[in-house]
């Protein structure tokens, strides 16, 4: 992209949210009832080596830990401090944040776990957001909401949430103006193992770090391979697109953008406090940015899944190995109406190697790049053809489409794929399976994600997150020439 | 150092520019438009027709004046100078009974254009976005289709081609039924042009070029709204 301006460079302060030498908890009460003990209880129970300091006015331990009366008499370095008290008492610990900051050198981040600040869209609350960030501001603490959820970084083990203790590692980042959005993806994505998360940064009200800086950050971060993005609204949209646009060189980036309606655009006001903007300029801006708009959330689940999972393809032919007639075709369809994919067209030596390991029943190329490989196709006949469509120059990505039958061992079946898939040379080609019957081939299915395939039950929506992934592609293409 | 043509409706307290001041700053820019001629009576119009060929559309330019065609003050396909004598002074009397108070500073002669397809091209300065350009399909499918791109300037031809290639309009734009393809790359630059005057001039609010007529020899914008940012006293600009 042209050049829109200077970019200025992520804060290393940020480190102290997803590594901090020790992690403070200000309200974590010994009520199991209350947000606070919920959010001392995760942040214990990972992997996070801590340690881990409750902070309460008069109780002593809490949850097993021993409790302070106030962050100031926290021996050990504590670079992080989780509030999750009333809006007026974060602004009395904000100032203690400062102090110790002052004295101390450490407490560099803050989550503000807490509503009733900007969101409530009052002069009262929106008084309070300045006075919480005023002692911080001038000293560079770093401060995350708020009305959030905060933190998850699945490899270090810290959770500032109250929802989320865990969560499998990968390369999955994800930063959102919704807690909860996020956290429905990750909670439906987990019984199958479909995704791994590298960070997970709830923004809330956004009064000092936004998604604007954590894009560019986790645009450097090593453990994330794509950054998904739920988004109401930003003051500053161009600063966004900037920061977007120079990720979007590295990694994919994926954006569900709320509030696109008038009424859609009032709703996130009083979530957040965000202008929504104008949402056909967020369209155009995201593509001159590289930006993936997901239209529905399952699109965003997908795409950031896939991306998650599987290398990019180097180009956009499909081969469509089927052994369910109908979902084939709708994959056709699917591909010929995306307006960016196209079928394979299959050489005379590869549709000869198919004639040898399909049945005779089988139909191969009817269309061009289309396999029919029936409903009798036994679990290492998935293998052998998909070794030979992903050994083909002119294949750049494959839909693997089965239910599996009934009559196999379904983790044969899906063993058969992986060993296929794993086998060929870096880079490798993407394969999505597509495997429909619901729940009674979860088992293949986990297995597949678990080897690294994303699953789909749905076959148009596995090639419309292809047909997503290629325009990414041949963005990162125009760019980079 | 804002455009002359700016400077000048800036100190006289008006909150946008005359059509024939919109044209000089797109002539400044390199945007290309339709050539037109001022006139102040009747016997200039027809002069000025009979020297561009017809048809011709008449436009009333006034300081008072934003929304011309609300108050009359468009008409089209003229096919000679008779019927551009009648006309020039029955848009003058629509004019004065619409708004009344408005003075009248000519009337505009320009000589209707054609092309494969007319596009809306617009720019403005967006609160969350700064400065932005739009194209989309033109004329009364604006409202209908809402058949729009947008980008941020700045914007290189590239990627003018690629906000062009997103509207509908670009299949028109291609050629649909045997109409000849239009000169895409000279929209295009035509967009990224938008893109520099708005970064330049920085009083500009919103730019209006509707329509521009794409054909096989280039574009043109046959009409062009400019509103500043900066307005002059309230409600002195404009009227209508």
């Amino acid at each position: 992209m042209p050049d829109l301006g200077e970019a200025p460079r992520a804060d290393r302060n940020l480190d102290a949210l997803f590594r901090p030498r020790g992690v403070a908890v200000v309200g974590a009460s010994p009520d199991p009832g209350s947000p606070g003990h919920q959010i001392l209880r995760f942040a214990t129970q990972t992997h996070f080596p801590g340690p881990v300091y409750p902070v309460h006015p008069s109780a002593r331990e809490v949850g097993g830990l021993r409790a302070y009366p106030s962050i100031l008499e926290i021996p050990g370095p504590v670079d992080l401090v989780v509030l999750a008290v009333p809006a007026r008492v974060c602004v009395e610990v904000a100032r203690q944040v400062a102090q110790r900051h002052d004295e101390r050198g450490d407490a560099v981040a803050v989550v503000v776990v807490s509503g009733g600040f900007a969101e409530t869209e009052t002069p009262e609350g929106r008084a309070l957001q300045e006075a919480l960030l005023e002692p911080l501001r001038p000293r560079g603490i770093r401060l995350v909401g708020p009305n959030c959820m905060g933190v998850l970084d699945a490899h270090t083990g810290v959770t500032t949430t109250f929802d989320l203790g865990t969560y499998p590692e990968g390369g999955l980042a994800l930063v959102t103006q919704s807690g909860a959005f996020a956290i429905s993806f990750l909670q439906w994505a987990r019984p199958l193992g479909m995704v791994g998360l590298s960070k997970l940064v709830s923004v809330g009200n956004m009064a000092d770090v936004d998604l604007t800086e954590l894009v560019r950050y986790l645009g450097s971060d090593p453990h994330t391979r794509v950054i998904g993005v739920y988004m109401e609204g930003l003051r500053d949209a161009r600063a966004f697109v900037l920061a977007a646009g120079e990720v979007t060189r590295k990694k994919p980036v994926v954006v569900y953008k709320a509030g696109r309606t008038e009424l859609g655009a009032r709703a996130a006001s009083s979530h957040t406090g965000s202008l929504a903007g104008q949402d056909e300029i967020y369209e155009g801006a995201f593509r001159q940015a590289g930006v993936l708009r997901a239209r529905r959330v399952s699109e965003f689940y997908d795409l950031v899944r896939v991306l998650e999972k599987l290398p990019l393809p180097s180009g956009n032919r499909v081969c469509v190995c089927s052994a369910i007639g109908g979902p084939g075709t709708i994959c056709v369809d699917e591909v010929a109406a995306s307006g960016v994919l196209q079928m394979a067209h299959l050489s005379d030596e590869v549709r000869e190697a198919l004639r040898g390991v399909l049945a005779p029943t089988a139909t191969i190329g009817r269309p061009d790049g289309y396999l029919d490989m029936t409903g009798s196709i036994r679990a290492q006949t998935h293998g052998e053809v998909l070794r030979v469509v992903l050994e083909a120059p002119e294949v750049d990505a494959v839909l693997l489409l089965t239910t599996p039958p009934a009559f196999l061992d379904e983790e044969e079946v899906a063993e058969a794929i992986l060993d296929a898939y794993r086998a060929q040379p870096e880079p490798r080609k993407p394969v999505l399976p597509v495997l429909t019957f619901g729940d009674t081939v979860a088992r293949a299915r986990r297995r597949l994600e678990a080897g690294g395939l994303p699953t789909f039950e749905l076959p148009d929506a596995a090639v419309q997150a292809l047909a997503q992934v290629v325009r990414y592609v041949r963005y990162r293409a125009r760019r980079s020439s | 150092m804002p455009h002359p043509v700016i400077a000048r409706a800036l100190e006289q307290g008006r909150g946008f520019l005359l059509e024939p001041e919109s044209y000089a700053l797109c002539q400044t820019y390199g945007i290309p438009h339709a050539p037109f001629a001022t006139c102040r009576t009747s016997e200039e119009a027809v002069a000025a027709a009979d020297r561009m060929g017809y048809p011709v559309v008449l436009k009333v330019v006034s300081p008072y004046i934003l929304h011309k065609s609300d108050v009359g003050g468009v008409v089209v396909g003229l096919r000679s100078g008779e019927e551009v004598a009648a006309a020039y002074p029955q848009l003058l009397e629509a004019v004065s009974r619409a708004a009344p108070q408005a003075s009248v500073e000519g009337v505009l002669v320009q000589r209707m254009q054609r092309g494969s397809a007319e596009l809306v091209v617009g720019g403005l300065v967006d609160p969350q976005f700064g400065p932005v350009v739009m194209v989309g399909a033109g004329g009364i499918l604006v409202e209908l289709l809402r058949d729009v791109s947008f980008r941020l300037a700045p914007l290189d031809l590239e990627e003018a081609l690629e906000q062009l290639a997103e509207t509908r309009a670009y299949r028109l734009l291609q050629g649909l039924r045997g109409r000849p393809p239009a000169d895409l790359r000279a929209v295009g630059e035509l967009l990224v042009r938008v893109g520099e005057l708005l970064l330049a001039e920085q009083d500009i609010q919103e730019l209006d070029l509707n329509p521009v007529v794409a054909g096989p020899e280039g574009c043109v914008a046959v009409d062009a709204r400019v509103v500043l940012r900066t307005y002059g006293p309230a409600g002195r600009f404009p009227l209508a």
